[in-house]
């Protein structure tokens, strides 16, 4: 039968249960703004009962354990979609820049290849004008060096890139590496059957920092997670974390390495992802369509130049100077200083500007590209812009769907204010009927004390 | 139903949101661009690199055909000049033709005429800009020099070149005639009816004289007929000249289709943008400060 002092000890478990259930509300809202943190429930539940005389009474209550709510399936689907959104943002980013040297229509290799035609044309008017070849040659000069600026921005563009590819490396190891320390820590707590709780929350949360910056691929085994990147390649396994390394080859391209594996080509995702793609298949794409024109039309414009004789009666020589294919672009320079050896005559007499028609039909004649070199302009413009669109329009939807699962994850694992009120007074209440019960007790207890004494 | 409790994010969203709105609408009001970068429209973008191509190419066109004109008008003065001269000429041949002339008064007439001569060579070698316009393509110098060894009594230094200037997409002017045609085409000499008729004076033989006067006629007739070459081209220029800024005007207006912003709907997207954003920023104020604890005792 049960007694004033197992009501009393009751009561006791009961307080501790309700001062337990405090704390971990309090916890959750010190922690309401932790990034990352999910909000933790206390599991309490009720004591064996006990049966005498054919009755069962409850046994009170015991605070079981503090539970984490989270969903594992939403926590990969976020990693899924911060590797896109991050990947694509990089793109942008990077693109932003390459756009820049193409936004500009007043100025650049379209504007001054538009000038230098006008300068011939401005010429033919009057062929013997030394001051009007002068101009011609000024306006070479001009789109020589806007095509040098545009080929050593790029340039530039990609050799930063290169920096951040080690600096993501760099970021990707600091990170693998403290996941690593809290993975084996969260699975000799799960092997124990205790709850992971903050650790696990922690862990995740490198875990999405991770899949900003790459590839990553988390399967759970006993032992924790293990993580692996682009090609297959493992990031952490248990305790262990393999670090990725950043080497510059002999062009001073910077590859990624794993376990001295080349995984730079099969890195599609994150931060890593989104620089490579531009540095590797963005920039040389644009180079090479620049290189190609600066290449095919010196080429192209030399040969209708050499047609032609200059004011001395000699005949053209080569009127631009650019290396075949690769390096056109950087390397593209103007032969000519002497106004004289501008070749417009084609008669061979000085006032002759027979040749100029030759040298402004350069300008719409298809270049072997199939394009003419304003046409061949344009498609780059045109490159150049439809890889950014398309960057900015998958960062866009990137960001939506990232928000509509942050929204999801907040709606199952983030505390609220409101809820963490509520059960504040509730355990509140719960706390002061226990306290009010162990004062009962207690009278009782007096009472029957007082049975005894004789007054 | 469980909702989301941190709401910030999802604010800080909206406000940003219409925030880039506002921003684009603003940037599209103040450069009066639809498209700033490459990437808002990527085919207008390269549509632009054409058209802003052409439009230079049509302000050249525009100077080519005005630069063209000041020489063709020179070349035309210069010759008016040349008919009047020659039609001089052609009365003193005729004058000296008489048969009542004595034959100093003959020599006097020759005189006259070596001097109309003289006046001719001259004109011949006008330049325009430094360009010898009589002289074909040999343009540095002057085309015609006395030279008695010569049965016409000049020497033409020129050639037989002429230059095209274009003034339009695939549309070109011829923009001199070479001084041997002009003046020294066959049967329609200027240079040797003038020093036929200096010689035929000078003897004071009248029927050469006549025969002399006669080409003389042939010739100016002839100048008189190339002069409407200039005459037309000048016109041709004008013409040419107006349709080049008609299609200044069409670049321009293409320009504005392409890349140009709608100043009414850009205008009107800003203050949509406005509204959205005082809304996004007055619904972020008075939700982010209701909890339960406002309510709680």
């Amino acid at each position: 039968m049960p007694g004033l002092t197992s009501t009393m000890l009751m009561s006791v478990q009961s307080l501790l249960a309700d001062q337990a259930a405090l704390q971990v509300t309090s916890n959750n809202i010190s922690n309401a703004n932790t990034a990352g943190y999910t909000r933790e429930v206390p599991d309490i539940t009720e004591n064996t009962p006990t049966v005498e005389g054919g009755i069962t009474y409850g046994g009170g209550v015991t605070l079981e354990r503090v539970q984490s709510i989270r969903d594992t399936l939403l926590d990969l689907r976020i990693s899924e979609e911060n590797q896109q959104q991050s990947g694509a943002q990089a793109q942008v980013d990077s693109l932003n820049q390459i756009q820049q040297l193409f936004s500009d229509s007043s100025t650049g290799v379209g504007a001054n290849m538009s000038a230098f035609f006008n300068s011939l044309s401005q010429l033919s008017t009057n062929p013997t004008s030394v001051p009007q070849r002068q101009a011609v040659i000024t306006a070479a000069q001009n789109l020589a060096s806007s095509f040098n600026q545009t080929s050593t921005q790029l340039s530039n563009i990609e050799s930063s890139l290169n920096l951040n590819v080690s600096q993501n490396v760099n970021q990707v190891n600091s990170l693998t590496q403290q996941i690593a320390k809290l993975n084996v820590q969260v699975a000799q707590m799960e092997k124990l059957g205790q709850e992971p709780g903050t650790l696990l929350d922690q862990e995740t949360q490198l875990v999405q920092q991770l899949s900003q910056l790459t590839d990553v691929n988390v399967i759970q085994t006993e032992n924790g997670q293990t993580i692996t990147t682009a090609n297959g390649a493992a990031l952490v396994v248990g305790g262990q974390n393999f670090a990725l390394t950043a080497q510059a080859d002999s062009t001073g391209t910077t590859h990624v390495f794993s376990q001295g594996t080349d995984i730079t080509s099969s890195i599609q995702n994150g931060k890593l992802g989104g620089t490579l793609q531009v540095r590797d298949q963005d920039v040389p794409g644009v180079l090479n369509q620049l290189d190609t024109l600066a290449s095919q039309f010196a080429t192209a414009f030399n040969t209708a130049h050499e047609a032609g004789t200059d004011l001395n009666g000699n005949a053209g020589g080569a009127f631009f100077s650019a290396a075949a294919g690769a390096g056109a672009a950087s390397s593209f320079s103007v032969v000519i200083t002497d106004p004289n050896a501008v070749a417009a005559s084609s008669d061979g007499s000085a006032g002759s500007n027979g040749n100029i028609a030759n040298l402004s039909g350069v300008q719409t004649t298809e270049l072997p590209s199939g394009a003419s070199p304003t046409d061949s302009f344009s498609n780059i413009v045109f490159n150049v812009g439809n890889l950014t669109q398309q960057a900015q329009a998958e960062s866009t939807a990137g960001t939506a769907s990232l928000n509509q699962l942050q929204d999801q994850w907040g709606s199952i694992s983030g505390v609220s204010i409101d809820e963490e009120s509520t059960n504040l007074i509730t355990y509140q209440r719960a706390f002061e009927a226990a306290a009010r019960v162990i004062s009962t007790v207690d009278e009782l207890t007096q009472t029957v004390i007082g049975m005894g004494a004789t007054s | 139903m469980r909702v989301n409790p941190n709401i910030t994010p999802d604010i800080l969203n909206a406000i940003w949101t219409t925030q880039q709105q506002e921003n684009t609408a603003m940037q599209q009001l103040s450069t009066g661009r639809r498209v700033n970068s490459p990437s808002d429209d990527p085919a207008a973008a390269a549509a632009l690199v054409g058209n802003l191509t052409e439009s230079d190419q049509t302000d050249q066109f525009i100077k080519n055909t005005s630069n063209v004109e000041g020489m063709l008008q020179t070349a035309d003065s210069t010759l008016s000049s040349v008919v009047s001269v020659l039609n001089q000429a052609i009365s003193l041949g005729v004058q000296g033709a008489t048969g009542t002339m004595s034959l100093t008064d003959q020599q006097g007439i020759a005189q006259q005429i070596v001097g109309i001569q003289q006046q001719v060579m001259q004109l011949a070698n006008t330049s325009y800009q430094g360009v010898y316009i009589f002289g074909g393509t040999a343009s540095t110098q002057p085309p015609y020099v006395a030279d008695a060894s010569q049965p016409s009594g000049v020497a033409y230094n020129g050639n037989s070149g002429v230059n095209t200037v274009e003034i339009g997409t695939g549309r070109s002017i011829q923009t001199n005639i070479p001084g041997d045609q002009m003046f020294q085409g066959a049967g329609s000499d200027v240079m040797g009816s003038l020093q036929q008729l200096v010689t035929a004076l000078q003897s004071g033989d009248n029927t050469a004289i006549g025969t002399a006067t006669t080409q003389l006629r042939t010739a100016f007739n002839y100048v008189t007929q190339q002069r409407v070459f200039y005459g037309n081209a000048v016109d041709q220029l004008n013409s040419n000249s107006t349709y080049l800024q008609s299609e200044k005007v069409n670049l321009a207006s293409q320009q504005n289709d392409l890349v140009g912003v709608d100043m009414a709907k850009a205008a009107t997207d800003l203050s949509n943008s406005e509204i959205t954003h005082q809304a996004a920023l007055a619904a972020a104020a008075r939700v982010a400060q209701n909890t339960l604890l406002d309510y709680l005792k």
